[in-house]
């Protein structure tokens, strides 16, 4: 009896101790490594705000699961989490929930510093959303070794990298049957849409979507970069690429059995790691170029947002600034690889010490090309569905007639954004 | 001590007792199962959007979702005419052209999309919906449904009636048979999914390859002619056991002298299985269709994590409406369908089964 | 000679039939168990092995998965919540479920249909379009997360326990009751001091079948538990997992992780399968 009177008197006075403090919830991915950095920039955070704690939730990594618990969260207008890690084709859909954090200290200062790029796509009606966190982009990874062998450069245009992936899998699959080409994302899933996309435009053929809200994807251009990668499925890719996500994809690359791969920047270190088949053996480029004489990379990435629901926003917007700010990114980029946002971070000496594939990313970042999400918001996942859907069927040869196939997605497009169409 | 009850007592006694024995039930129905179905029946007839934000309006459209989800129509599809006024042949496939479907369906006020062809008399005509994608996925839910409901039912049976008999090792196998059911659903999708995988680090790639069918670079998800086939041999092997669980219990409700006077006239295996054990079994038989066929109805796991985006189950589209989408009342429609499909089924099940009478 | 060389084909083929169904049923764990053991390179090998094997096709045998999901006490935290959660569920449907069974099964009233159809339709919906209403529901009352599960499981574990135990109590032979209420029991005694050890084997099979549908659910798990991270259960804890860097998937973390949590079910089966049999022959059946 007595011991319950006491540890009933304990939890009230820890229950009043608590409402004391300040406590900002944030919600963060559930990776091993980014999770503990993300921790310890929490801890950091409490050490220099006494008056506040800060926690930091796991959520699950698969993107849809993630999704559809903030939706929960905002549906339910709960003040339970306040901070928000969000993806960056979310902006644009969930701005109604987000206080615009151009209205707080230090913001600007802050983003002025990062990739226009990415401050642009989380910039919605002239409020900023999100602060750009870490940032991911298309990379074309390449065996060195191989390339050595058979005396070839690294490709530069989508016709090298076919002509180099033809000549070395012949050579190279009397010793290996399960040695392909190129290995890239193929099934019909938003990493579809990624590499879809940098065909697309390194082909000239526009970003699906344009900023100023018309429909440019049935063009002659977009038809014939599809028609060319449909031509390496069975060719330079295995058939069954049109089934590969990312790690299908790696999958292949780090067993040994592609010369070539589109990945983005995670798969450098696992490549790389002591029992990899590729370790020390490959490289990484920017992705080849079409007509358009560039290559170039979808963006993608994470960024932080405040919830327009929590009760201490201008706590939280502080929170996140830390997070985001330069020494947290810094630390962030040494020690886990994640990719600063911040542009001055790629000539820090001691990242480059510790990552010196950040300079070489850097081109990549700076010219990478945002999906058409926020423009499309808060439409962007069936406009990205229909795509992906689109480019599948031709992929797989459901489809014969490609620009038709464009064409009946413009359509599709128009009908789900109401936008105009050029044809 | 032993006190006649008259019998209309004995009955107001049964039915008051029945009221008290049923009340918790109804007070588990009230709590948990009323408002949120009630929400979703009501904002099947708005145009809600999940988690929409105070800005967001949201109207009363009627039945406008079900009349998107549900409308069709059906238009002739013209012919590819040369100069010469005769129908185009492809070089290809050696079939005659005809216009592309989306050059004919209708699309004001409503924009009909492609569902299917069909030849009748000569003519080619196109079925247009308004929403393809969720015909599409009603039509899999129901081949998915009745062909893994059946071979489980079969397998079911089966598994019952060799656990039951008696034989070494049985214990073991009662045991074992469990198992699939026992594996967590999300993760035994990704067990086939890894299983299933395009390339010979899959299992079935490895075996076709290694007996020489194929060059082992199947992609099983991807084909549609493989995705089927796929889903419902996972959900056959992750289901059985409930079958044949259910199925195992309702035997012991059959006495054993029944077998041993059968045992007398000198019936065969076959025949007592049809003679004794299957009428009996009919209401175990039926309980566990309806709880399976309800299931297989709603199925979403194996979908979502398997086929993604690539092919619905009624379910899996109702959660991308959901989630990706946020058509709140669009999906509620949606999930009143299911409803309906699967108070249709239990209906015919239970009747058919003559469980309800009595 | 013919006849039972026929006899010696037949027996045959019913064992080759029965390997061949319990095979396809283990087959999938067996590839999970030996996927749990290899490391990441080794899933990614081509052709896969039976066995773990080192490139150079030697045996070898990976341990750090299961290491990986014990290296804090989270797994084995959401062990112990799936238990309770699970087991609390089970008890609480085999209760009402039986009582509710009892009347719609051996007692005479009206509406009977009405109430089994009813009870039915609570669980005819997907779970993705009640979950937000029930979401809400919960934030209103300000429950947490684990009777959350609890009660929302029983929108599952309710109908199906309700329904499978009313077949069951139907198929009773009606003398067993009225004997009983000659000896003067009231409904009730009857109910559970004969009817109810009768229908053990059901009791067993639907209580084994609701533990583990709710052991198995992911959805509700996973949006109750969002803000509440000590009370995750298996499936919520599993679709953590993470790899050290995004988008890398620890799939063999992931199947070491299937094998564990699938052995406490195991256990549970073990130790009640006798049961399932055993129930009738022990009392007398016939009234």
């Amino acid at each position: 009896m007595k011991k319950t009177l006491f540890v009933l008197l304990l939890t009230v006075l820890f229950a009043t101790f608590a409402l004391a403090e300040t406590v900002i919830t944030v919600a963060a991915g559930a990776v091993g490594q980014e999770l503990e950095l993300a921790k310890d920039a929490a801890a950091k955070y409490m050490d220099m705000h006494p008056g506040v704690t800060v926690n930091v939730l796991e959520t699950p990594d698969l993107a849809t699961d993630r999704l559809g618990l903030y939706l929960q969260f905002f549906e339910a207008e709960s003040p339970e989490v306040d901070v928000y890690m969000i993806d960056t084709i979310w902006p644009g859909d969930l701005a109604a929930h987000l206080v615009d954090l151009y209205q707080f200290d230090g913001v600007k200062e802050l983003v002025d510093t990062m990739f226009p790029a990415m401050v642009e796509n989380d910039t919605v009606d002239g409020k900023l959303v999100a602060i750009p966190w870490f940032t991911d982009a298309g990379l074309l990874y390449y065996r060195k070794d191989l390339l050595e062998k058979y005396g070839l450069e690294v490709p530069k245009t989508w016709d090298d990298l076919e002509n180099a992936a033809k000549i070395i899998m012949d050579g190279e699959k009397k010793d290996n049957p399960d040695f392909w080409g190129f290995v890239w994302q193929g099934d019909a899933y938003e990493g579809l849409t990624c590499d879809a996309l940098e065909w697309i435009v390194s082909n000239g053929g526009g970003t699906i979507i344009s900023t100023d809200k018309e429909i440019t994807i049935a063009n002659e251009k977009a038809a014939e970069i599809i028609d060319k990668a449909a031509g390496w499925v069975g060719t330079i890719s295995p058939n069954g690429v049109v089934g590969m996500p990312e790690e299908g994809a790696r999958a292949v690359w780090q067993a040994g059995n592609a010369v070539f791969m589109r990945n983005w920047p995670y798969a450098y270190s696992l490549s790389n790691a002591e029992d990899s088949a590729v370790a020390g053996k490959f490289g990484v480029s920017p992705l080849p170029a079409g007509d358009s004489g560039r290559g170039a990379a979808a963006l993608g990435g994470w960024q932080l947002a405040v919830s327009k629901y929590s009760e201490n926003p201008e706590i939280a917007v502080d929170v996140a600034l830390y997070l985001a700010g330069y020494e947290s990114q810094k630390n962030r980029a040494i020690v886990g690889s994640l990719n600063p946002t911040i542009e001055a971070l790629y000539q820090d000496p001691e990242v480059l010490e510790a990552t010196p594939i950040f300079g070489e990313l850097y081109d990549v970042f700076v010219n990478a090309v945002p999906r058409p999400s926020t423009v499309s918001a808060p439409n962007y996942n069936e406009v990205s569905t229909a795509f992906f859907q689109a480019v599948h069927s031709v992929l797989t040869g459901v489809e014969t007639d490609t620009m038709a196939a464009l064409e009946e997605l413009a359509l599709d497009l128009e009908d789900i954004t109401g936008f105009e169409i050029i044809w | 001590m032993k006190k006649r009850v008259p019998r209309s007592n004995l009955e107001k006694r049964e039915q008051r007792l029945a009221l008290k024995l049923l009340l918790p039930a109804f007070v588990v129905l009230a709590l948990v199962a009323i408002y949120p179905l009630g929400d979703v029946l009501f904002t099947s007839f708005t145009d809600r959007e999940f988690a929409g934000g105070e800005e967001v309006k949201t109207n009363f459209i009627g039945f406008e979702n079900y009349a998107n989800l549900l409308g069709i129509t059906i238009v002739e599809l013209p012919p590819v005419l040369d100069e010469n006024e005769n129908q185009v042949i492809n070089e290809k496939t050696g079939e005659p052209e005809f216009e592309r479907a989306v050059k004919v369906l209708p699309r004001d006020p409503h924009r009909y999309k492609e569902l299917f062809q069909y030849n009748w008399f000569g003519k080619r005509y196109v079925v247009g919906a308004r929403d393809p994608v969720f015909l599409k996925s009603v039509g899999n839910t129901l081949i998915f449904s009745l062909f893994s409901v059946f071979i489980e039912t079969i397998l079911g049976i089966f598994i019952a009636l060799v656990v039951n008999s008696n034989f070494k090792g049985r214990g073991a196998l009662r045991t074992t048979m469990l198992v699939p059911w026992a594996v967590i659903t999300v993760v035994s999708a990704r067990i086939w999914e890894y299983m299933l995988n395009p390339g010979t680090s899959g299992f079935f790639n490895m075996v076709l390859f290694r007996l020489g069918i194929s060059d082992g670079q199947i992609s099983f998800l991807t084909d549609p002619s493989w995705q089927m086939p796929s889903m419902i041999m996972v959900d056959v092997w992750k289901t059985t056991p409930f079958m044949a669980l259910l199925i195992l219990a309702g035997l012991q409700l059959i006495p054993k002298d029944l077998y041993e006077a059968a045992q007398v006239d000198g019936a065969s295996g076959i025949k007592r299985f049809f003679r004794i054990t299957l009428p009996l079994l009919k209401p175990t038989i039926a309980v566990a269709l309806v709880f399976r066929t309800l299931d297989a109805l709603r199925v979403f796991d194996v979908f979502q994590v398997l086929l993604g985006k690539k092919m619905y189950s009624m379910a899996s589209y109702n959660y991308t409406q959901l989630i990706n989408y946020r058509q709140m009342g669009y999906s509620s429609a949606v999930g009143i369908i299911i409803f309906i499909f699967i108070a249709i089924f239990a209906v015919i099940y239970i009747r058919m089964m003559g469980v309800d009478s009595k | 000679m013919n006849k039972r060389s026929k006899k010696v084909i037949s027996k045959t083929v019913f064992y080759i039939i029965i390997v061949v169904i319990f095979v396809y049923m283990l087959f999938p764990f067996y590839w999970a168990l030996n996927s749990s053991f290899k490391s990441e390179n080794q899933l990614m090998q081509t052709p896969a092995t039976f066995i773990p094997r080192d490139t150079d096709g030697n045996v070898s045998f990976y341990f750090e998965n299961y290491k990986a999901i014990f290296r804090n006490n989270t797994f084995v935290i959401s062990i112990l919540n799936s238990t309770l959660v699970a087991g609390l569920t089970t008890i609480i449907a085999l209760l009402i479920g039986s009582f509710a069974a009892f009347a719609l099964g051996k007692l005479r009233f009206k509406g009977k249909k009405i109430t089994l159809y009813l009870i039915l339709a609570m669980t005819m919906f997907p779970q993705v379009t009640v979950l937000s209403g029930l979401y809400a529901m919960i934030t209103t009352l300000g429950l947490s997360a684990r009777p959350s599960m609890i009660i929302t499981y029983l929108i599952f574990t309710l109908p199906f326990t309700t329904w499978v135990l009313t077949s069951f109590f139907k198929e009773l032979p009606v003398e067993i009751m009225q004997s009983a209420q000659v000896d003067g029991a009231t409904p009730f005694q009857t109910f559970y001091m004969i009817l109810l050890p009768l229908t053990a084997p059901a009791l067993v099979t639907t209580g084994l079948l609701s533990f583990i549908a709710a052991w198995n659910e992911y959805l509700f798990a996973l949006t109750f538990t969002s803000v509440e991270p000590a009370a995750r259960t298996i499936p919520v804890a599993i679709a953590l997992f993470s790899g050290q860097i995004a988008r890398q998937e620890p799939f063999g973390e992931i199947m070491a992780a299937a094998i564990t949590v699938t052995i406490p079910v195991v256990v549970l089966v073990l130790i009640f399968q006798r049961k399932i049999v055993a129930g009738l022959t022990a009392g007398a059946v016939k009234g």
